[in-house]
């Protein structure tokens, strides 16, 4: 087991928060061109003033603010909907895409790119998005009208169709050599380009599932403890699972939009805030939504210099760097 | 008075064979009623209908009255209590674990108050948890753990109290703890507690009442005395037994008869 290091919410909220700001404003600083905390922070905070020069309030809020910021919502949006899972289908392996959510966003963004679907000017995210949703509404669906009303069944459902939509995603590639990398690029996630409108469309649903998430702390905890004993307290099962495959979804489809498949942040942001804030949801849930949102801003910080002038896709890196350091967590690299 | 928790002709089936048959019986505030037979006989399962948790076809559990299968869960969880035999642990602290048989009054979206925060502690107190409230639950030792699921259980403050085996795993001294909080409980408090268990002595010290249970039926319900003779139970469990009194308050105690060594 992982060693334990719990600490007060009076701690490590405001440490999280300030490491985010600090993260945030490195961010903003690295890229084309580098700039000083100090330049970031003036044009910030003043960028009328006459010591802000306008090239440099030009790059900090017109070319990166909107990306770092859709970086950390995007980040803590995964995270806690991963959270959220793990506790709902009590396995730490879960994560925000789960139930189908990844394979159902990668066809609505395949069939935007193909040109088989148009919805709008935004038609990639919005196909994806509306791809993760059908997807997870389809699995829970299932579920419901086979009776066999369990978590279970509902991992089951939803491992079935993810490799379905995947296998015709494969298909559509092959039939459409062409348009091969850009699907590949998509799938691999990122935030190249990514600016203020991608923020205004993601940002509000990933900061409405996220609130709801934390309100459902409660009947989360009571999961934990199982679904007889969650019913013996007296909660609605249908209701809550329901509530909480919303909210989660809701959370995965606007991130996925905005950004691609990113993985592992949602499977192990949940794990590493639990070492300091441990297993009840109504810290869980916000604590993984800092820790997704910080390891998320260094990673796209790294994915935009690692190789400049070419962008590395954040999805290869956060599996890159996270994989190996989420092993060395579980003890197998270190010592117990 | 009428009965705080009835059962009224339950029946339920698995795979064609029937789990309950036809089962009657009436548990009325301030006794504990102890339910007793062979592994497999119905026990957990009937205990499991009266939580609300198992749906009869057919019969029906009532609480005051009031068919439970009629009532939303959440009124049912304020005047009734499940202390299950196992339970799936995840690494919350004893108080947040406890604090969970707070949701019923609270609800589930509201923060706990400080009357929770009351209800909490004293059951942490009443089962001797408090001073491992700060420690993951999947830390505990497995009577520390047994503890816990009935401190989350008292936490509800309900009028009725299920225990499922309450004693298992649970070494000597806890066991006479757990069984003396089950009389307080319905002497003292009022409460009325069910409590299924296998050891048959444990029954006769603990139990007001016994129903003894076999294929899913009530054979016999009463006291210890009436339920408890020598051919009901070497009937029953298939197995001669002696009945002798227990030398200290006189109750049946029940000696399996075997070779001589």
């Amino acid at each position: 087991m992982i060693g334990r290091l719990r600490l007060r919410p009076a701690i490590w909220a405001p440490a999280l928060a300030l490491g985010l700001v600090v993260a945030a404003t490195l961010s903003l600083g690295v890229g084309a061109v580098w700039l000083a905390p100090d330049q970031v922070a003036r044009a910030l905070l003043t960028p009328h003033s006459p010591d802000a020069t306008a090239t440099v309030v030009t790059i900090v809020w017109d070319l990166r603010l909107a990306r770092v910021l859709l970086a950390a919502l995007v980040g803590a949006g995964l995270a806690s909907a991963g959270a959220a899972f793990q506790g709902m289908f009590r396995t730490p392996l879960a994560d925000p895409f789960m139930i189908g959510a990844s394979g159902g966003a990668a066809l609505g963004a395949t069939l935007a790119i193909l040109g088989k679907v148009n919805l709008g000017s935004a038609t990639v995210p919005a196909a994806a998005f509306m791809g993760a949703m059908l997807a997870v509404m389809t699995v829970y669906g299932i579920t419901l009208a086979s009776g066999a009303n369990s978590a279970t069944a509902l991992l089951l459902a939803g491992a079935a169709l993810s490799t379905i939509l995947s296998a015709v995603v494969s298909l559509l590639m092959l039939m459409n050599d062409r348009a091969i990398q850009e699907i590949f690029a998509w799938l691999l996630g990122g935030f190249s380009g990514r600016s203020w409108p991608q923020l205004a469309m993601s940002g509000p649903p990933i900061l409405v599932g996220l609130g709801m998430l934390w309100l459902l702390a409660r009947p989360l905890d009571a999961l934990t403890s199982g679904e007889e004993t969650a019913r013996s307290l007296g909660l609605p099962l249908n209701v809550a699972r329901g509530a909480i495959v919303a909210a989660a979804s809701l959370v995965t489809a606007a991130a996925v939009a905005a950004s691609g498949l990113i993985g592992f942040i949602g499977l192990a942001a949940p794990h590493i805030a639990r070492l300091f804030c441990g297993s009840s949801h109504a810290r869980l849930i916000p604590a993984s939504a800092l820790v997704g949102a910080l390891l998320l801003l260094i990673a796209d910080s790294v994915a935009r210099t690692a190789i400049a002038p070419t962008e590395l896709p954040v999805g290869v890196l956060t599996a890159l760097l996270g994989g190996p350091f989420f092993l060395w967590m579980l003890g197998w690299g270190g010592s117990r | 008075m009428s009965a705080a928790l009835a059962a009224e002709g339950l029946r339920y089936e698995l795979g064609g064979r029937a789990i309950l048959d036809q089962v009657q019986l009436q548990v009325r505030p301030g006794e504990v009623l102890a339910l007793i037979g062979p592994n497999g006989a119905g026990k957990t399962t009937l205990l499991r209908a009266l939580a609300r948790l198992l749906r009869p076809l057919g019969g029906t559990v009532s609480l005051d009255g009031r068919d439970v299968w009629r009532m939303r869960p959440r009124p049912v969880a304020r005047q009734l209590a499940l202390a299950p035999q196992g339970a799936e642990l995840w690494p919350l602290s004893v108080e947040q674990f406890v604090g969970l048989g707070r949701a019923p009054h609270r609800g589930w979206l509201l923060p706990l108050g400080p009357d929770d925060r009351a209800a909490v502690q004293a059951a942490l107190e009443r089962t001797g948890m408090a001073p491992l409230r700060e420690r993951p639950v999947t830390e505990l030792s497995g009577g520390e753990q047994r503890r816990a699921i009935l401190a989350r259980a008292l936490a509800q403050v309900p009028q009725v109290l299920l225990l499922d085996e309450p004693t298992a795993a649970l070494d000597l001294k806890y066991q006479v703890a757990i069984l003396g909080l089950a009389r307080q409980l319905a002497h003292a408090d009022d409460l009325s507690v069910v409590i299924t268990l296998h050891d048959l002595n444990q029954a006769a010290g603990v139990a007001d009442r016994l129903a003894l249970l076999s294929n899913g039926r009530v054979l016999a319900i009463g006291t210890p005395d009436e339920v408890l003779t020598a051919e009901l139970i070497g009937a029953t469990y298939g197995v001669p037994v002696s009945v002798c009194r227990h030398p200290l308050d006189g109750t049946p105690l029940i000696t399996p008869i075997r070779e001589m060594r």
